[in-house]
């Protein structure tokens, strides 16, 4: 009776930490998101966003997941400083109107103990749209430095840039553009 | 020197080439230079199995030399590896060290692929070789994309597209992290446009 007891105990014990959603605020040296634009149906243009500010929690017991992460606009870096500016004007990204673009989620699936996507709202120029991020890989570690648990992968979705009106020069630039998020959170 | 510079010399030589051998001074090959808004390579590697980093080069100049008809061409690519660009300024400096590229030693990278395969009239893989660290080493870079287009800018045609291979960096001597995680595979993602002459 009494050790059906303390393993009553334990259990509830152990359900309760498991229940604690654990909070990761991301690691700027692994947060970015890229995007890619195809150019004349010929080659893709590649740029990059970052570093991402924001946090993630996570319940695995529960299967449950939250995330808030801003990116600066004007952080754009395509590797050319004219095409960074001239992305940052009105009809593209706006970034003096709208310095930040924003993704929440409350939404996540999980495949087993590793989180497989991410259902949520992506805000850039003051228009907000569903966005699925799906995992391509999602995996934590022990960080050896920090000796602290960080998780992370890599996400990818897709926009269309016309709906939220950054639409100069389509259709030779692609309407299309590919997002490849590297996101990576050290737990608090 | 500028691409642009790089190809008219070209041009000049095979022109010279062609008289010599008493034919017509007519180039045999159709002439492209290098667009460098359109030309980059990234670079993928894995971190510690979770998440990837990736990065950029973003200084660079070449020339290639494309005969559809024919179904030949070479490239010539050369990168500043001192134009490394993470987002991390801690990490373009480290990777300019000793310990990756050693940019004062070797401030550049050189692809040069001669063999162009073609399925129809488009590129599928470009075979060549890639210099670093003084190293060089054959690679082949896979076509995921290839087109030409007249470029309604330029007035010309242009040609171009997305590229992909995977090193082994310790070929090339780069061997930093080996023994602690850092994969030896690293995959370039190359994006290549070059404007007719």
């Amino acid at each position: 009776m009494k050790s059906v007891l303390v393993g009553a105990v334990a259990a509830a014990a152990a359900l309760a930490a498991a229940a604690q959603p654990a909070v990761y605020v991301l690691d700027p040296q692994h947060s970015f998101v890229s995007f890619e634009v195809l150019h004349f149906g010929t080659s893709t243009l590649r740029g990059r966003f970052g570093p991402l500010n924001g946090a993630v929690t996570i319940d695995r017991a529960a299967r449950t997941g939250t995330v808030s992460l801003r990116i600066d606009t004007s952080s754009v870096s395509t590797g050319l400083p004219a095409f960074d500016a001239r992305l940052r004007q009105s009809d593209l990204l706006a970034s003096e109107a709208h310095p930040q673009a924003y993704f929440v989620s409350t939404r996540f699936r999980f495949d087993g103990d590793a989180v497989a996507a991410v259902n949520g709202e992506f805000t850039l120029r003051d228009v907000s749209q569903g966005l699925e991020l799906r995992a391509l890989r999602f995996g934590c570690h022990t960080h050896p430095q920090l000796r602290r648990e960080v998780c992370g992968g890599d996400f990818e979705g897709e926009i269309k840039r016309g709906d939220f009106g950054a639409s100069f020069g389509m259709p030779f630039i692609a309407n299309r553009v590919r997002l490849v998020v590297q996101v990576e959170g050290i737990r608090q | 020197m500028s691409a642009p510079t790089l190809a008219r010399r070209f041009v000049a030589a095979a022109v010279l080439c062609l008289g010599g051998a008493g034919v017509q001074a007519q180039v045999p090959n159709a002439n492209y230079a290098i667009d460098p808004t359109h030309t980059f390579v990234n670079y993928e590697v894995a971190h510690f199995g979770t998440s990837t980093n990736r990065g950029r080069f973003d200084k660079k100049e070449g020339t290639v030399v494309f005969d559809r008809a024919a179904k030949t061409g070479k490239v010539e690519v050369m990168f500043e590896l001192g134009s490394v660009s993470t987002g991390v300024a801690a990490m373009d400096k480290h990777l300019q060290s000793p310990d990756f590229f050693d940019t004062a030693k070797f401030p550049t990278a050189k692809f040069v692929g001669d063999k162009f395969v073609f399925a129809g009239d488009k590129v599928t893989e470009v075979v060549g070789n890639l210099t670093l660290r003084d190293k060089t080493m054959p690679v082949t870079l896979k076509a995921l994309n290839f087109n030409c287009y007249m470029n309604p800018m330029f007035k010309r045609e242009v040609c171009g597209g997305d590229f992909e291979t995977t090193i082994k960096r310790s070929q090339w001597g780069v061997n930093y992290g080996l023994q602690f995680g850092i994969p030896d595979d690293v995959r370039l993602e190359i994006q290549i446009e070059a404007i007719k002459q």
